[in-house]
């Protein structure tokens, strides 16, 4: 069941080089991701029924636990929401002459093949083998980071490769420890597989797991957006299309911080206490936010604005993960959730504004309530949203977090996270709300949405976050304590 | 064993030669000699798991690095050095002593890191793995002192030289299908970097990255 998750990218990739009108892409593409949120609801419930699916095919290589799910039903349910945003988008670009009609194609095998390949990275207990899919996210994405093929977007997309290529580089070292450490308790059979690391995570050489630990940090967090290997991420966010915006910012850190936290649980488990992981965590965690607060209150470009929204995010997220204690492991899930959620959602709603309005320059842009009713009205929503207001559901989960850093007795860390939220809300106050300040002397552009369809992809983007801002649903509630009953090992 | 102590020192002098090297032609000769160098080593470890244990997996990945890293990529680079043509201008920021000089401080570091952490050597300071962290150390630092894209390329091919011989002299080489997985990863992001290399040109009429300074704050 779950290989189809695999296959149907393949297929449709293949189906993309065969078909020639534009109309048969844009099906496919639907078809395939919305085939694949079939297979992953199906496999999550499998998952919330038997606790992790894992088939004897090709020596177990095929592994899921309520932790993968997670990220997994995320990158597949936002995956779906991109690709019908997509169709909009663009058409609309090919209509203005940005892009040639025949790249639509190049841009829908990128796209799934920079799904596939965090579908991958997500599917697999081997280490080494995940590895090999993050690294592979950064090749997919590469030319839709460059896709405009104008300087700034090439300079963004050589930047990104190279960052990220030689942090995941540092990553492999991380791993080759972890590796080192294992050799003399596991079998050769075993070598590099998750479970039986975390099983045996207390015969482990602590010296080197902890070494492996600082390499493995410092790799995926460069992937994860951590400051200060944070540098490729604001450049890279606003140089791509916006759904492509969406997809790095809602997923592709997502599966960076994914393999931190499954590191994170056997460092955790073999040291027998937090307290090495934890330091490490929250003071890049502190760092991110700090980095992004700074940018953001002098931020000239929305886009870019948003990336450095989505370093904060995670930087929380890293924090949370830190403090290792059940409450803040599941603010820290749930706030994976909630943010990729909220950023893609924003990501695409800019989408639609900047090509109303041609310009990511905040101080060029009025009035997009006339303009542009729908995704304007979400946009300003959404930015109450991502600063952390209820009754939206980062509310939920930023809160948590914060609760579970005071009840561990973390004054500093807790004093120093509510600042750094609050100055960030100021500063997206300050900069963004500029935006939507009525102009009189109103320019020639057309009123009303043209991406029909994306408006109402961020609507509903928009319900799920106010719905589960005010009440979690019982399956992800439980789903949430079943991964972070494996991240603690309760 | 000391044959593999010899190897790791040639693979790190190797190193060295390419941080001396003043010409993108002979970055990718420089290239071409450590993962030569590389591969005796892969096939000397290969020779010696099909005789103890009769796997064949070793050999296998020598191939490859024969095939993959002296052969193809060296040659894919030399092609897309050709056809990027620019003006000869100088490359490093610093003079080579000077680079030089800092990569000895390099070994230097990672020798005095590494003795300290017990269980990489078990009362002796293991010098295969200080030599192939050295090497990783002078990628990384060999990336940041060229400013073509060329040379960053072959930076980031070193550290994941240093990250194979790294794997291979502690672990005795990592799983086989990863070995595989990183080739296929590598080769894919050497071809990706070349096609990028093309189009700053293009658009840019000129490789330099220093010109890649658009996107800020």
């Amino acid at each position: 069941m779950g290989f189809f998750l695999m296959v149907v990218t393949i297929i449709a990739i293949l189906l993309f080089i065969i078909s020639k009108k534009s109309k048969i892409q844009h099906i496919i593409s639907l078809s395939a991701t919305g085939l694949q949120i079939l297979i992953a609801l199906a496999l999550t419930r499998e998952v919330m029924l038997r606790g992790s699916v894992n088939y004897s095919f090709l020596g177990g290589f095929f592994y899921l636990d309520s932790l993968s799910i997670i990220v997994l039903d995320i990158v597949l349910l936002i995956g779906f929401m991109a690709s019908i945003f997509s169709i909009g988008y663009i058409e609309t670009e090919i209509r203005h002459g940005v892009i040639d009609s025949n790249k639509l194609r190049l841009y829908y095998i990128l796209m799934h093949s920079f799904l596939f390949t965090m579908v991958f990275a997500l599917t697999v207990k081997n280490m080494g083998i995940m590895w090999i899919a993050i690294e592979a996210t950064t090749l997919a994405s590469a030319f839709l980071v460059g896709f405009y093929n104008n300087k700034h977007s090439l300079e963004a997309a050589w930047k990104y490769v190279i960052i990220c290529s030689v942090g995941i580089a540092i990553a492999m070292l991380g791993i080759t420890f972890l590796h080192l450490s294992s050799i003399g308790v596991l079998e050769n059979a075993q070598f590099l597989d998750w479970v039986a690391l975390y099983n045996n995570a207390e015969s482990l050489k602590s010296p080197i797991v902890k070494l492996a630990f600082i390499f493995v940090l410092v790799g995926f967090g460069t992937k994860a957006g951590l400051a200060p290997m944070h540098t490729w991420l604001p450049d890279a966010h606003s140089q791509a299309p916006s759904p492509i915006s969406a997809l790095l910012s809602g997923v592709l850190l997502n599966s960076a911080m994914y393999g931190i936290i499954r590191t994170v649980a056997i460092v955790n488990r073999n040291l027998g206490s937090s307290i090495y992981t934890g330091r490490l965590l929250i003071v890049l965690g502190l760092l991110s936010m700090l980095t992004a607060a700074i940018f953001i209150l002098t931020q000239k470009d929305y886009k870019r604005l948003l990336a450095y929204s989505s370093i904060e995010h995670m930087g929380i997220i890293a924090i949370a993960v830190g403090i290792f204690t059940p409450l803040s492991i599941f603010g820290a899930l749930l706030h994976i959730i909630n943010h990729s959620l909220t950023k893609s959602m924003l990501f695409l709603a800019t989408g639609n504004i900047l090509q109303k309005y041609n310009t990511k320059q905040i101080s060029k842009i009025k009035g997009i309530f006339k303009l542009l009713p729908v995704s304007g009205m979400v946009f300003f929503l959404g930015l109450f949203a991502i600063a952390g207001m209820p009754p939206f559901s980062i509310f939920a989960s930023e809160f948590s977090i914060i609760v579970s850093i005071f009840s561990a007795k973390k004054f500093l860390v807790g004093g120093a996270f509510v600042i750094l939220i609050a100055i960030i809300f100021a500063g997206i106050a300050v900069s963004l709300f500029k935006m939507f300040y009525v102009n009189n002397q109103q320019e020639n552009l057309q009123r009303g949405e043209t991406n029909i369809a994306g408006t109402a992809v961020i609507v509903v983007l928009l319900g799920i976050i106010t719905i589960t801002g005010l009440d979690i649903p019982n399956g992800l509630n439980d789903l949430i304590t079943q991964a972070q009953s494996i991240i603690i090992g309760a | 064993m000391y044959c593999f102590d010899i190897l790791s020192l040639l693979i790190l002098l190797s190193s060295f030669a390419l941080m001396a090297n003043k010409k993108s032609k002979s970055y990718i000769k420089s290239f071409r000699i450590q993962s030569l160098l590389i591969a005796i080593a892969a096939g000397m470890m290969g020779i010696k798991t099909i005789i103890e244990e009769g796997r064949f997996d070793v050999m296998v990945v020598c191939l490859l690095i024969i095939i993959l890293k002296v052969i193809y990529i060296p040659n894919i680079l030399n092609k897309t050095y050709t056809k990027a043509k620019y003006q000869v201008e100088k490359d490093f920021i610093l003079n080579i002593p000077i680079l030089i000089l800092v990569c000895c401080g390099l070994v230097v570091f990672s020798y005095f890191s590494l003795s300290t952490i017990d269980g990489i050597n078990d009362g002796m300071i293991n010098v295969q793995v200080v030599n192939s962290i050295s090497v990783i150390l002078i990628g990384l630092f060999f990336m940041i002192s060229r400013r073509k894209a060329i040379g960053q390329i072959i930076g980031l091919l070193v550290i994941e030289n240093g990250l194979f011989v790294t794997a291979m002299f502690s672990t005795q080489g990592m799983p086989f299908i990863v070995d595989i997985g990183i080739f296929v990863d590598m080769l894919t992001a050497v071809m990706i970097l070349g096609i990028m290399v093309f189009k700053i040109n293009e658009e840019f009429e000129s490789i330099n990255i220093d010109k890649l300074n658009k996107l800020k704050g």
